[in-house]
This record gives C-alpha cells, structure tokens and sequence, in this order.
C-alpha cells in the first residue's frame, strides 16, 4: 500500500527536517576500537573476499614487500570501528554519535529501512597488526525527503577520519546511508529496487535437436560437462560432431571433457529483430576452447563494447529448458599478477580485464562475519524477507573488499590503493554473478602522494611512482550493483630499480 | 539426343546392410555407403569433388562431405520429384564428368524409413529423430544467432580484427551500390543514393552489422534461358556466352556458418569457383570490367575481390577505396544496384545485368564489358559465371 502524504504527515515532517537539520555539522566523540587490528581478522577478511596478496598474511613475503611486514587491506580501514567492536560500546545506539541522534529521529518517525549507497575511502597509512585505530564522526550532511525506487527517505552524509594509537591519521571516509519508510518504494512493492514483477511468460529458446550421433554432447551439458568428440584412432577433436573421422575414417569415438578454458575468437551482438526469448544485449562468441576446437556460445557478463577478440573465456551454465543445458562463457576470473604493474605498462583508456565474481550465499555471509557487520540482513534471510527483501544483500564493505581484491589481482602485489571511491545501486543476492568491468581513466605519472605512496618507495627509488585513476562497475543480473573510482600508486617501470630485464 | 555415349561409368558400388532397424543415423548409413562405393572402386574419397542427390535426400553432400574429409566439391545437384530422379542422378554425374565439371561423383540415398518414421505413414508432424540437417542449427539457434545477417556478423568481426577492416569499409560496397541503383528505374532505390554518413548513422542490425549493410527483402522474379552455340542463330538477342560456370563446396562447409576452419576470414568455396572459371575460360581478374558480386551483406563481398584474385588476401579494403568499384572506377560493381540497391533476387537479378553487360545496354554500361564476373551466394555452397562477349 502507498503511503500517503496528510496534512499532519506533513507538519510532522517539516518538524523532523528541522531536527535532522540542527544535527549537521556536529562532530561525535572519538571512538577507540575495543580490540587492536589482528591477523586472524586479516586473514577472515582476505579469505572472505580471496584475496591473495602476501603483504596482507605471509610474514615472510610481506617483509620482504612494499611496507616492509605486514599490513591490514585498506578496505579494512572501517570495519575496526563498527559498532560492535567500540571499547565499551553496545550494539545500540550512541546519540554522543550525530548520525545515530540521526538515525534515531528517523527510526522514531518510521524511516526504519537502511541501505549504504556511498563509500568513499582515502588512505593515508596502512594499519599494522596492534594498531588501535580510533575514530570521530562528523555529521556532514542530511538530504531533502527524496522519493527513490527504494522508498521515500533520507540521505545521511557522514565524515569520518581514522588515526591510530600514536594520534596519525591513517585516513579518511565519507559515508553515505539512505534511511526510508519500508513500502514506499516505487515499484509496488516486494521486489528489490530495480526489479519488476513480469508475469508474462517468456518463451523458450529455440530448442536444440539431437539424434544418437550427438546425444552424448548434449547428455553431458546437463552434467555441466563439455564434451568434444575424440576419434579414439587418431585422438582427433572434432567439434560439432561428425560420424567419421574426416581423414581415417573410422567410426570408433568416445569424448574429452574439455576444461571449459578457452579465448573469444570472434563475436556478433545481434539487436535487430529482438527475439523474446533472449536478454539483450545478447552477445554470440566463437570460442576457441584450450582443446582446438570451436564453438558457438553466448558470451555473458561482459557488455559487447568490453569484447575483446582473444579474451581469456571460462563456460558456466544456462538451463535453458526442462531438459536442457547450455553452455555460455563468461570472462575467465584474471589469474593474479606476477609481479607489480608498473606506470610504463598503463595507458588511459585501456580497459581492466572483466572479472566475474560469483554471489554465492557463503560469500555473502562470510563477507559480512569478516567485516564485522552484523546487521541480519546481510546473513539472515527470513530477516531480510520480513524487511521487504527478497534474501539477504550483500553489505557494502564486502562490495568494497571485492572490489580492492579485483584491482589488486589486475595491479599485483606491489600496488598501493590510495583511495577506493563506491556508490551501490541495485542489490547483489545470493545466486547472482556480479561482473566487475572497468577501465584506466587518469595517469599521474612521478608523483609521490602521502605516506602511502612513500611506503612504495621503500622499495623503489623515491620520486619513481605514479598514481593511475581507474573506475568501474560491478553489475550483476539486476543492473549495477557497484561503480566508482580507485587511486593506486604504481612503481613507474621504466626507471625502476628492480625492473628485470 | 544423349550426348556423350558409352563415354561415362559407374565404376564402383556401395551398401549398408537392408533392415528394418539400422540402430544408426541416416548420416551414418549414407557414410557407409559412401565409403563401400569407394571402396569398391579402389578411389580415396577425398578425389571425390561431385554430389548428384535426389529429392527427399536429407542427408546433405555438405554433411557427408565433413564426413568424408572431402576438400572440395565442384558439381553437386539435386534432381526433383523424388524416386523418380534415382537414375536423373546418373545422368547428371554422367554429364558432369563428360563436361569436365568434376571426375568422380557419388550419388547415394540413405535413410531409416521403417524404424524412425514409417514412410508409408505419410505426412503426420514431424520425426521424433532429427536428421543431420535438422541437428544442424542446434549448434547455434539456442544461443540466439537466428538470422543470416547474425551469421554473417560472426565472420565480419573476425576479418575487422584480423585486417582492420572498418565498418566503414563496409558502407563503401553500400555506397556503390546504391549509387548504381540511384541511377536504375527498375531498381527499388531508384534515385534514392545514400552517403557514408548515413550508412554509420544507420542502426545496428547484429554488431558490426549496420541496417545499410542488409540487402533488402524483395517480391519479384528473374528468369533466364540457356541454349547451346548452333541454335543462337535466329533469336532475337546478341549472345551471352558462358565462358565459363563452376561450382564450388570447400571443406567443412556449412550454410553460411563455416565458423570451424582454421580461418574463417575467406570464402574458400568462392575460391573453388574462382579456380575453375579462371582455369576453364583462360581469363584472369585482369581481363574483366565489370562484376556481379553476391552482395546480401557487405562484409562478404570483401574477401570475394581476394579469392578471384582482384588483390590479396586482407587487401580488399585497399582495393574497393576511393571509388574503384564504382562507374568510372577499375572496377565497378553490381551497375544494377545490387541486391543492396536493386532487388535481392537471390542473385537472379545479377547475372541478368551481367548479360545486360555484354549487350550493351545497362543503365550503367561500362565501357567495353566484354568479359563480366557474376558470383552466387557468399558463405554458402555457391557457383560463379563469367559471361562473354565473344563465343568460340
């Protein structure tokens, strides 16, 4: 049901805007973490998001890395406050703190829902195991009433800034919340925003047809196996299959279970006629599989204009039918880099290579646990459903955590993240696959910027980094789920000491 | 009147054992049968380089050629009216190694008409087993890749890539064509010219597939008749001369989705015909003025100017630029219109400008068209012409 605007709501509003309004610009007490930054939170957080820097768990590698011993990811730099982990904190609410005074009007009023929407980090040193980081809060800012897809509501706009027990600022975080009267959304109501009920039935694709000379391909992608025809004579790989062996001739075969590796070898995006059975844009590929043969697939979460012919492919799955899978390929997830990225390897406009990341449920629970966000609709799914969602979302410090995991598997070990700017959009819910998807915007080149960057030069002459702006979004079936921008400081390559010949 | 007499044999005999249940595919049984016939003869398949089917034949020479790793064929014919064409089948082998047109041809029915659809059931929905032709598409229908101009796009981006051809180099065969037809009453785009601009301003029909890039769907009809030297004499018309005709399959060849070869930038099939039609009318691209090229997307017309050896492979962008193929250019192309500007007549249309050509009478007569090229279909089994104006 609608919620309506009376002329009591509306006297009633106008007094709460002036209560939120008289918050702005207050600055809360500092707040100490109740417990110093450790390694086993560390390592929960990198094997939540599968992070495989050795600066962040390897004593003896990250010695010998960037910052000389062991340090927390950046992305962590929140997640050592959050409410639960405050010395002496409760899980309540701490109205010494403007935004949960904030929170409080707006629970007490009914805006009860909350989404994070922005997350703005910027990082000044990296957090060691034994820091004790503190944090103040300043209430920057609290939007007009705004209708979005989400609800009727409020923008909350907070500044924190971090430091550790010696009093240095470790860095800095602009946090924005979306706080919202549940039902009010524009879209009827139960979806998550972005979706909509479609209740026309949507046709199924063209059916594929098989006779006993191919029943076993098609046998074996319901067992999610992709199948090659191999003539056990010659071991040729035939694909689409034949009944003879185009040279011996012979008609003994058996299969291979390809690995479901493979590059893109050419590709159309078809858009006109529309054929209701297809999402557009659809995207058909060629793909040279590992094995040497080709086929005909869907190429999925990469948009066409990302499609690069060559590009490293792995197959996933599609039941398309009752009785019926198909193989689709998708970027293959980038294999860490060797080494460090340097400046003379980067242009502008060169595109990050597509990243898909399964959302799965353990993902999105652990991800939570790991960042020590506790709120029960990140892990609990009748929680979630009894707030009007369909399951539980994933909380925004994993979105960030994946994300600084992604740029460093593209940058390498070396990389320092400066700042990792995000704005969500629709949810990721269990079962989704979020694509990361991204590309060089800017390119600083020699620039040496805070202590972070000067941590790089410990390994590097001093003066030969730069900094390269990248920005990205993380969409997944409903649309965007995360975009922003990041800052890594890069050794610059060409005059670096350690560039190997 | 049987022309070439006791000159042509069968010279070798081929069966699957006769059941009522084969257990195995009519694409095997007509393997089988392939393979015995050739056996029989002492011949290796892959000389095999003609197909002569009757109707209700669904075992397709395309199909039964990747079988048998047969790496051209130059004569392949379907005969009507089924049963009745059986010996047709001889007679058409019989004229095509009597011409020359090929040196062995197989002609062969397969099928499993007791145990997968009774053919004494007549027409009752369709079988339950799917043939080889049937199957066919399920390797790229459930992905969405439906239309011709979708199959087509598959092989354009692989030639963009692998030569840095441009959309823009596509647009250049539309902006020809539609110049010629801006000047044809009888074309469906009379007086209606198109620029560059426009063709890159034209929506995406499957990426890189612009509209403009699309023949058009056509009404219409093309007829055309054929007789031999001693009986031009008396008619009312200078004589076309067919030079030369050929056909051509290459190998692993599919309906316009040859996407499993090591390259799939060329038309090797076109490059089958082209080797015959050079070889058999002893001219060379040098001596034509004026070509019909089968235009129903331009992406495929590139590579037909480097399988007939107008310029090199990955060189027809370079070839077709600054308007080479257009009136007044080395060689100007589809004077009709094409099927981009004319009609898409399924490529009828063409070799009658072809003969237009060589009479004289073209609204866009080249100067001197004395030998004109005409191809068929591109990125299918496909045939070529060269017609002339000097008979033997």
């Amino acid at each position: 049901m609608l919620w309506r605007m009376t002329g009591d709501d509306a006297v009633a509003d106008s007094a709460l805007d002036a209560s939120l309004q008289a918050l702005v610009g207050r600055q809360g007490t500092v707040q100490v973490a109740g417990d110093p930054v450790d390694g086993p939170a560390i390592r929960a957080w990198c094997d939540a998001m599968s992070e495989g820097n050795p600066s962040f768990t390897d004593e003896a590698a990250a010695a010998a890395g960037p910052h000389g011993g062991i340090v927390a990811p950046p992305a962590t730099l929140n997640m050592w406050t959050m409410p639960d982990r405050i010395e002496g904190g409760t899980a309540g609410r701490d109205t010494d703190q403007p935004q949960h005074a904030a929170y409080q009007l707006l629970d007490d009023a009914g805006f009860t829902g909350v989404v994070a929407t922005n997350s703005d980090q910027a990082y000044e040193r990296h957090l060691r195991p034994g820091d004790v980081v503190s944090a103040q809060t300043t209430l920057s800012g609290i939007s007009p009433q705004k209708q979005t897809a989400l609800g009727i509501g409020y923008f909350v706009t907070t500044e924190v800034a971090y430091a550790n027990q010696q009093g240095e600022a470790v860095g800095s975080l602009s946090f924005r919340v979306f706080k919202f009267r549940p039902g009010t959304g524009r879209s009827r109501g139960d979806g998550p925003a972005g979706t909509t009920p479609d209740d026309s039935p949507r046709p199924e694709r063209p059916r594929p047809r098989w006779n006993q000379d191919q029943a076993w391909h098609w046998e074996g992608l319901r067992q999610r196996e992709l199948r090659i025809q191999r003539f056990t004579g010659s071991g040729r790989l035939v694909h689409p299959p034949v009944v003879a062996d185009p040279v011996t001739h012979s008609m003994d075969y058996d299969w291979v279970v390809a690995t479901g590796r493979g590059f893109l070898y050419s590709w159309t995006a078809p858009e006109h006629p529309k054929a209701p059975a297809f999402d557009y844009p659809l995207v058909v590929g060629l793909v040279e599989l590992e094995e040497g043969v080709r086929m005909v697939s869907n190429i999925v979460g990469v948009p066409p204009d990302q499609l690069e012919i060559g590009m490293p492919l792995e197959v996933c799955w599609l039941d398309s039918h009752d009785d019926v899978t198909l193989h689709q390929f998708r970027p293959a997830r980038i294999e860490r880099r060797e080494g460090t990225l340097t400046m003379g390897e980067v242009t502008v406009g060169d595109p990050l290579p597509p990243c898909p990341i399964d959302v799965t449920r353990d993902l999105v629970v652990l991800g939570a646990l790991a960042t020590f966000d506790q709120q029960d609709v990140h892990h609990d799914r009748d929680a979630a459903r009894a707030k009007g969602l369909p399951d539980i979302i994933m909380n925004i410090l994993t979105s960030s955590g994946l994300v600084a995991r992604w740029l460093g598997d593209w940058a390498g070990d070396g990389a320092v993240l400066r700042s990792l700017r995000i704005g969500l959009g629709v949810p990721n819910h269990p079962g989704d696959v979020m694509t990361m998807t991204g590309s060089v915007t800017g390119s600083v080149a020699g620039s040496v910027m805070g202590s972070a960057a000067g941590s790089v030069t410990g390994s590097v002459e001093t003066g030969e980094v730069g900094a390269v702006t990248v920005s990205f979004v993380g969409a997944n079936s409903l649309g965007s789920h995360v975009h922003g921008s990041a800052e890594l400081v890069l050794p610059e390559g060409r005059r670096g000491a350690g560039e190997n010949a | 009147m049987w022309t070439p007499a006791r000159q042509t044999a069968i010279v070798g005999i081929g069966a699957t054992e006769f059941s009522k249940d084969s257990g195995r595919t009519p694409m095997q049984l007509a393997t089988e049968a392939c393979l015995a016939a050739c056996a029989d003869a002492g011949l290796d398949p892959t000389l095999v380089d003609g197909m002569s089917l009757f109707s209700m034949e669904r075992n397709h020479e395309i199909e039964v050629a990747r079988n048998l790793g047969i790496p051209r064929l130059r004569f392949f014919s379907m005969v009507n009216h089924g049963g009745g064409g059986g010996c047709a089948t001889v007679a058409m082998a019989a004229m095509a190694v009597h011409t020359g047109a090929a040196d062995y041809v197989l002609a062969y029915r397969a099928f499993n008409e007791r145990s997968w659809h009774r053919f004494g059931s007549g027409v009752q929905g369709h079988h339950a087993s799917p043939e080889a032709n049937d199957v066919s598409f399920s390797w790229t229908s459930p992905f969405g890749l439906l239309t011709p101009a979708q199959w087509a796009g598959m092989f354009a981006t692989r030639y963009m890539h692998q030569y840095g051809a441009t959309s823009e180099d596509f647009g250049r065969i539309a902006v020809a064509d539609r110049r010629h037809a801006a000047n044809n009453p009888a074309a469906f785009f009379h007086g209606r010219p198109i620029t560059l601009e426009e063709h890159q301003a034209s929506r995406i029909i499957s990426d890189p597939l612009r509209l403009l890039d699309c023949c058009q769907e056509s009404d219409g009809g093309v007829a055309l008749l054929v007789t031999s030297a001693e009986r031009v004499q008396g008619l009312d018309q200078e004589p076309a001369w067919v030079a030369a005709a050929a056909q051509g399959v290459a190998a692993d060849q599919w309906m316009m989705r040859s996407y499993y070869r090591d390259d799939i930038t060329g038309l090797p099939e076109m490059g089958v015909v082209a080797e015959q039609l050079w070889e058999s009318s002893g001219l060379g691209p040098s001596d034509i003025q004026t070509a019909m090229l089968y235009d129903h997307f331009t992406p495929l017309v590139l590579p037909q100017f480097e399988e007939f050896g107008f310029c090199a492979t990955g060189e027809a962008r370079d070839f077709i630029a600054d308007g080479n193929i257009e009136m007044g250019g080395g060689l100007p192309v589809n004077t009709n219109g094409g099927q981009l500007g004319e009609a898409y007549i399924h490529g009828m249309n063409g070799i009658a400008e072809g003969v237009r050509q060589i009479r004289g009478t073209s609204v866009n007569q080249v100067d001197g068209a004395t030998n004109v090229l005409v191809t068929s279909g591109s990125g299918v089994p496909t045939s070529g012409l060269v017609l002339s104006a000097e008979g033997a």
